[in-house]
């Protein structure tokens, strides 16, 4: 899914549940979302996905192969064709004679850290400069669009691949690489819904009352985003995560020796005839994270949306 | 010659390869058939067109086809054949003098050049052939070969680099200024002198620049765009067609004569080179399909290889490289300068898995695993030179921590420049995880290829700001044989060390310098060969590099091409020697 993609996903929400009596609106969100059966499963994928990288150095110590440990010997044939699955090597080994599946448990604690740390970046800036530029309007408002409106034209694949060649490659860059190119649309989204609640009777109210302009957006207007930015954050994590594996399958990514999902299909290229599991593995729980994460926004989407409900 | 990426011959990048017979000459005895046009198809144009400049595997292969030296080597499928010196033009191998320095060429009757009317190709030919090398608008690569054997070489090249650098320029500084050693006795006798005894000048002039000169080049600018619609040929084949970066276009020269060329054979009609094809797959599907001949400059494929085995058109050819090795900055200030400690360059020589290498490249069969700075197939390579061996090749960590330990070196880290192209990553993570086990921490710096030794490993002032401390680079001899000149000159002669060095580490041992000046002018091969030893040995001993491996060639041909004989330095066919069933 693109960023713009998510975006407007995101904008479809309304600004607030309905209140019911005796339940808050999240209270009722929460109900909504664990009778979604999709929703429930991605979480549960998540949640295993979240263990699994979590345990890796248990995994590690069990099979006794280190992440970037290479064992030619044992992993490779003696022509250098990686060896198959088996017992000693739980899925394969790669081109280098390192165990595939200690490779992928490591490469899914890179692939969740950026997608979310980039994501939560992208956040927190997308919804401060969206906010301001929403609230305050005129020339500020002019400025901060024309930046969003730039940095969304960005064709950016090239300017992350520039970057990466120039700046070196390193996890931290990668990060803050996806979250600039993430947070315009996160940006876009609360600038929108910002504008829309400035002309709102309890806005008037906090401002009737004397509230300055920052404590009427920080106090009034962000719980009113919550919502809404909850589920593009949702949306914009498997984005992440598959920039992330675009820019190491090029090569541009972290170190070669860290483990990624990207940087492991790279290698598969040139031996996914010989040992497939080299390019279906990795490829596999690509998919299912990102699968995953898209379905639980769209079900925190929908659960957040009552009104949205006969679309499933 | 520097190994390059995107250079036909370098990027061999192969992994496959099982027990199968080494390349087996494919004559069958049947005979040649006539005619036909050779298809090869490929990515690349040559680097140059002229054989002044020309510096690339695929020049050679054409220039084999169009030009002729006065020595060469025969295609041949016998390694050791394929690397000895035969007559060419010249009559027989040169008259040597008493004392070494003197060598008298007589050209044979009947080479012509394919002018109208064709005309016997004579000595003073030679002479403006090596005249052009000196140049000051595309002066040869190869320039130092002649400078650093030919008497007056040197003085006539810093000559002519201050002339204009125009046709008419230089025209006229080439009549009005001689190479001291070179002379044309009479149109079938050339004379050269040298300054001292060399007994690899041969192989120099065997070479394609010493290829000779007809008058009309001199209204071109060397390898000028007007040049290279202007060929002229001595060979069995000239060029009637060439477009830069598309195709390249040969018929057989009328001029040529079976009985006055030994080594050469025109049995195609046309020979057709189609460039633009930037994928080595589908070189190959078209070879195996039959819709094409040979392989300009793509290797063939990883994934082929494969499926190669006993494929009686798939060869492997020995190689005689050193690709890749590992070299140490011994002027890197990192680390307290522990690399210019020897004992520390030691122990890492017994830390790297070099079967592990070997693998990245195909394994075994492809490969071999190399214990000393010279290859095999080069001269003064030497089974018993292996210092540092480790059980098996594949090393021992425990040895380096054990020796980096006695040497009171600790928590060493190295900054580790590696190309992003081809299996460069793979070799730069396999050494990196060798150091590891022996306790040394690697930080990988990713390059482009230019990069790489622009910024980095040839660069003097990087080399001493520790920009670097090893790398992983490649070389690959101009020729084979008696070629110590073309290998340990270049990656450990010392005593001129300067910018764009390949003594990438600038390692300088007065006691190795003295040896490679001895070996240079020992007046035999195999006294040369003596000395080529005592130098690898002595070299070894400092340990400057870690040797890696030596790659062999995989190489394949449509089923339609018989008589496939190799040809070492241009690592592909000899086009001349093969016909068309």
């Amino acid at each position: 899914m693109s960023l713009t993609e998510a975006s407007a996903e995101a904008e479809h929400i309304p600004e607030q549940a309905e209140a019911v009596r005796g339940k808050g609106p999240w209270q009722l969100a929460w109900e909504r979302l664990t009778r979604d059966r999709a929703a429930m499963v991605s979480l549960g994928v998540i949640a295993v996905i979240v263990l699994l990288a979590l345990l890796a150095p248990v995994f590690a110590a069990i099979t006794g192969h280190g992440p970037q440990e290479a064992f030619p010997a044992t992993g490779l044939t003696p022509e250098g064709l990686p060896v198959g699955p088996g017992s000693g090597f739980w899925l394969g080994a790669d081109s280098l004679g390192r165990d595939l599946f200690v490779r992928i448990l490591y490469g899914a604690r890179i692939s969740l850290l950026v997608g979310l740390l980039s994501t939560l970046l992208a956040t927190l800036f997308g919804v401060v400069v969206g906010m301001v530029a929403g609230f305050y309007g005129g020339w500020v408002d002019g400025v901060l669009a024309r930046v969003l409106d730039v940095v969304l034209s960005f064709p950016y694949l090239l300017v992350a691949i520039v970057l990466v060649a120039v700046l070196g490659a390193s996890v931290p860059l990668m990060i803050l690489v996806i979250a600039f190119f993430s947070f315009a649309a996160m940006a876009r989204v609360v600038r929108g819904q910002t504008i829309t609640y400035k002309e709102r009777e309890f806005i008037e109210a906090a401002r009737s009352m004397g509230a300055s302009k920052p404590r009427t957006m920080f106090v009034d207007v962000v719980p009113n985003l919550i919502a809404p930015v909850t589920v593009l954050a949702t949306l914009l994590i498997p984005t992440s995560i598959v920039f992330e594996a675009t820019l190491s399958f090029l090569g541009l990514g972290v170190d070669p020796r860290t483990p990624s999902w990207g940087a492991i299909l790279s290698d598969s290229v040139d031996y996914y005839r010989v040992a497939p599991g080299l390019l279906i593995f990795p490829a596999v729980m690509l998919l299912l994270t990102t699968l995953a994460f898209n379905l639980l926004g769209d079900g925190i989407r929908d659960a957040l949306d009552p009104r949205g409900e006969g679309g499933r | 010659m520097k190994i390059r990426d995107g250079m036909a011959l370098a990027t061999v990048l192969i992994f496959v390869g099982t027990a199968c017979g080494p390349g087996v000459a494919p004559g069958d005895g049947t005979a040649p058939v006539q005619g036909g046009t050779l298809k090869v198809i490929g990515s690349g144009d040559v680097d140059h067109l002229d054989p002044a400049s020309s510096y690339t595997t695929v020049a050679y292969t054409l220039n084999r086809t169009w030009t002729r030296q006065l020595v060469t080597y025969p295609a041949s499928n016998d390694f050791n054949k394929a690397i000895t010196i035969v007559p060419d033009v010249a009559e027989a191998l040169p008259e040597i003098s008493a004392d070494g320095r003197t060598y008298t060429f007589k050209i044979r009757d009947g080479v012509r050049w394919n002018t109208t009317p064709a005309r016997q190709v004579t000595a003073a030919d030679f002479v403006r052939g090596l005249k052009r090398l000196a140049n000051p608008v595309q002066p040869s690569g190869g320039i130092s070969y002649y400078t650093g054997t030919i008497e007056g070489m040197q003085e006539f090249f810093t000559a002519f680099q201050k002339a204009p650098k125009t046709a008419a320029g230089i025209a006229q500084f080439m009549a009005r200024n001689q190479i001291k050693g070179v002379r044309a006795v009479d149109p079938k006798t050339l004379e050269i002198r040298l300054t001292t005894k060399a007994s690899d000048f041969l192989n120099i002039m065997a070479l394609p620049f010493a290829s000779p000169a007809p008058v009309e080049y001199e209204k071109y600018v060397p390898d000028g765009p007007e040049f290279r619609q202007n060929t002229i040929s001595l060979g069995p084949y000239q060029i009637t067609t060439y477009q830069a970066g598309r195709a390249i276009l040969l018929n057989r020269s009328p001029a040529w004569k079976q009985e006055a060329d030994p080594v050469r054979r025109q049995h195609v009609e046309r020979i057709q080179i189609m460039l633009g094809q930037e994928s080595a797959d589908v070189v190959q599907q078209q070879l195996e399909a039959g819709t094409a001949d040979l392989s300009w400059d793509q290797p063939v494929p990883t994934s082929a290889i494969q499926r190669m085995n006993g494929d009686p058109e798939f060869h492997v050819f020995e190689g005689s490289s050193l690709n890749p090795f590992l070299v140490f900055n011994l002027q890197s200030p990192n680390n307290n300068r522990a690399l210019a400690n020897a004992k520390v360059r030691q122990a890492i020589n017994f830390a790297i898995n070099k079967v592990a290498i070997a693998q990245i490249y195909g394994g075994p069969r492809l490969n071999t695993v190399l214990d000393g700075a010279i290859p095999p197939g080069s001269i003064g390579f030497d089974v018993d030179v292996k210092p540092y061996t480790t059980p098996g090749h594949v090393g021992d960590p425990a040895r380096c921590r054990a020796m980096l330990a006695e040497a009171g070196v600790s928590g060493l880290t190295f900054q580790f420049p590696y190309r992003t192209t081809g299996n460069h990553p793979k070799v730069a993570q396999a050494i990196a995880a060798d150091l590891t086990k022996c306790g040394i921490a690697t930080t990988l710096i990713a390059t482009s290829p230019d990069d790489f030794y622009g910024r980095y490993l040839s660069s003097v002032a990087k080399s001493r700001e520790g920009k670097w401390d090893i790398g992983g680079p490649s070389w690959l001899p101009d020729w084979y044989g008696n070629n110590g000149r073309s290998i340990v000159v270049p990656l450990f002669y010392g005593a001129n060390y300067a910018e764009g060095s390949t003594n990438y580490g600038a390692y300088n041992n007065p006691a190795v310098n003295a040896t490679i000046a001895k070996a240079l002018t020992a007046g035999s091969a195999s006294a040369a060969e003596t000395s080529w030893k005592q130098a690898n040995a002595m070299i070894m001993a400092d340990a400057p590099i870690v040797p890696l491996i030596s790659q062999n060639v995989p190489t394949f041909h449509s089923s339609r091409v018989q008589n496939a004989l190799y040809s070492p330095m241009s690592q592909q066919f000899d086009y001349t020697q093969l016909w068309l069933g």
